[in-house]
């Protein structure tokens, strides 16, 4: 009999062979990109795999998500929907606001959320948040999971128009796409100093970890909005 | 303060309060298409943003457009699923399609090599004396099939009939036979493709096919990934597209940079003395990116960059007419060391 423990809301460590990160399936019977489906005690769980996906490599990295059964998420740089599947699968009875701009990935996610209730798509460029100003509410919580060399002034800029004045700010660092050839360290710190410094709304980090073993050159932020943007 | 949203017009107050509301009919259909009016259309979209953090789902329960938070994302669920698929469905633009066509032209063209190469090395046991290979020996064996049945008008016959090759038995020639038809539907597919792109490059980008050529210029689209990217690309970013793996080594170790990325396949760098590639290829990339702009943003035809180009060339030419010395080297004797 697998061995089950609780980590988060509605984030599971499911013991069968090895220990394996889990969510509880929210499309019971479905799979999404070929994990696996663990039966315990009546209850399906999907294996989430922390090498695919920044937010299960954060979870691993015990980075505080702040997710409960119905908060509300933006996700911007949803792609396929490879992570965004476990997101809907931890917030059933809340929102996933997935932004994405790239037609071909879009694709793939539309073919996830016609089978996902809460997963609202959004085909647009997460650098210009007014455009989704008529469709998105203000949220619990931003994950922000693009490769854009000005990825930080994008959340920045979704924070200030989204994010609930004691919402959380996550978001995954890719030195690479921020600059190509600059050592990955001293990058992580001009992103951290920007975050702290120079966008309005002003942050508050609250945790900062690379996210070796799992994705290389990569940092996970979790940051508070420091003044009360509304 | 008047303000649109997803499910109708509000008018708001000061702190929020809604004063006049008209909300729309719960078609998911138009409000899907409403949604990618108001998306498209940036002016209409700045006039009547809502304020930062306005709730937009407490309002739509207030104003009775819906009766529960589950009714709400319920609702706006097959709206924005609506609306996204619309605007995929209307994504595919022609320079997507050209992509499309180079990518797979690539594929064949690997494919086709392998098989050929395939096909080479099987019939060569029968036929080592052919001297034919890849579309040539192709059609020749969906034309005979064995040797024997070689026509005596064939320039081939006298070397098939004195062939060392062995027998080829009837079940043998019938998949070979097979085999390369197929190859041959192949070569003819390659074809058709390139036609395509020829045409299409035509239509969608005159100017890029008139300087680059239709085949170099859909490969540029393609690697900058759309027509709009590459027309945005600064030119010193065109001049060496395809060149990713010389250029980050430059950037990130001593190796010297690149003077050229996939534009090397123009002729007039390829056939240019080696110590004028490099300021060609700056001359040649400057104008391949006018040319993608002219055609991303106007459309029409400026046959006036071509013979800018040729001007510039020539200047080039006047300019470098012998390689470069290498200097010092030849002056500085090297010292002498004392063995010990």
């Amino acid at each position: 009999m697998p061995e089950v423990k609780l980590l988060s809301e509605g984030i599971f460590e499911v013991t069968k062979d090895k220990k394996q990160l889990a969510t509880k399936n929210f499309d019971l019977g479905k799979t999404v990109y070929g994990e696996k489906l663990i039966q315990v005690e009546g209850i399906e769980y999907r294996t989430w795999d922390p090498r695919r996906s920044k937010l299960g490599a954060m979870v691993l990295k015990k980075f505080d998500v702040f997710l409960k059964e119905d908060s509300t998420v933006l996700y911007l740089g949803a792609a396929s929907g490879t992570t965004v599947s476990h997101v809907s699968d931890i917030v059933p009875d809340g929102a996933v606001y997935a932004v994405e701009f790239a037609p071909r990935s879009m694709r793939d996610l539309i073919g996830l959320a016609s089978r996902r209730k809460n997963i609202i798509p959004i085909l647009s460029d997460a650098g210009k948040p007014d455009i989704y100003a008529h469709i998105v509410e203000p949220v619990d919580l931003i994950f922000q999971d693009i490769a854009q060399p000005n990825q930080a002034e994008i959340a920045a800029r979704n924070a200030a128009r989204y994010l609930k004045t004691n919402g959380n700010l996550l978001l995954s660092i890719k030195a690479r796409s921020v600059d190509t050839v600059a050592n990955p360290k001293e990058v992580f710190k001009e992103e951290i100093k920007k975050l702290e410094q120079t966008f309005e709304p002003r942050f508050e980090i609250l945790s900062a970890r690379d996210l070796m073993p799992f994705h290389e050159d990569h940092m996970g932020v979790l940051a508070k909005m420091r003044t009360k943007a509304f | 303060m008047k303000i649109n949203t997803w499910y109708g017009v509000l008018t708001i107050g000061g702190t929020g309060e809604v004063l006049e509301f008209e909300l729309f009919p719960k078609n998911i259909r138009e409000l899907a298409l409403r949604i990618i009016t108001l998306q498209g259309n940036s002016e209409l979209l700045w006039q009547h943003l809502p304020p930062t953090g306005f709730d937009l789902k407490a309002t739509a329960l207030r104003c009775g457009f819906v009766e529960s938070s589950a009714e709400y994302y319920s609702l706006l669920h097959e709206v924005t699923l609506e609306a996204a698929r619309i605007k995929v469905s209307e994504s595919l633009t022609a320079d997507q399609r050209i992509i499309q066509a180079v990518e797979a032209l690539d594929d064949i063209n690997e494919t086709t090599n392998s098989l050929s190469e395939r096909l080479f090395e099987w019939y060569g046991s029968y036929f080592p004396e052919s001297g034919l290979t890849g579309e040539p020996l192709a059609l020749f064996i969906s034309k005979y099939g064995s040797r024997e049945n070689i026509s005596l008008e064939d320039p081939l016959y006298s070397r098939a009939r004195d062939s060392m090759g062995a027998k080829l038995e009837a079940a043998d020639e019938y998949l070979l036979k097979g085999f390369a038809e197929s190859l041959c539907n192949l070569y003819g597919k390659k074809k058709q493709i390139e036609a395509y792109i020829q045409d299409s490059m035509e239509s969608t980008a005159p100017n890029l096919s008139l300087v680059a050529g239709p085949m170099l210029g859909a490969r540029l689209i393609s690697l900058a990934g759309s027509l709009e990217k590459l027309a945005a690309f600064p030119s010193c970013t065109v001049q060496v597209i395809g060149a990713s793996k010389a250029l980050f080594k430059h950037l990130r170790a001593r190796a010297p940079s690149p003077k050229h990325g996939i534009i090397y396949n123009h002729p007039l760098i390829n056939t240019a003395p080696w110590w004028m590639r490099g300021k060609i290829a700056r001359a040649l990339a400057a104008k391949l990116s006018l040319a993608a702009r002219i055609d991303f943003y106007s459309g029409e035809k400026e046959a006036s960059i071509m013979d800018k180009l040729e001007t510039k060339i020539q200047q080039i030419k006047a300019s470098n007419p012998k390689p470069p010395q290498k200097k010092r080297e030849k002056e500085v004797k090297p010292k002498k060391r004392h063995r010990k």
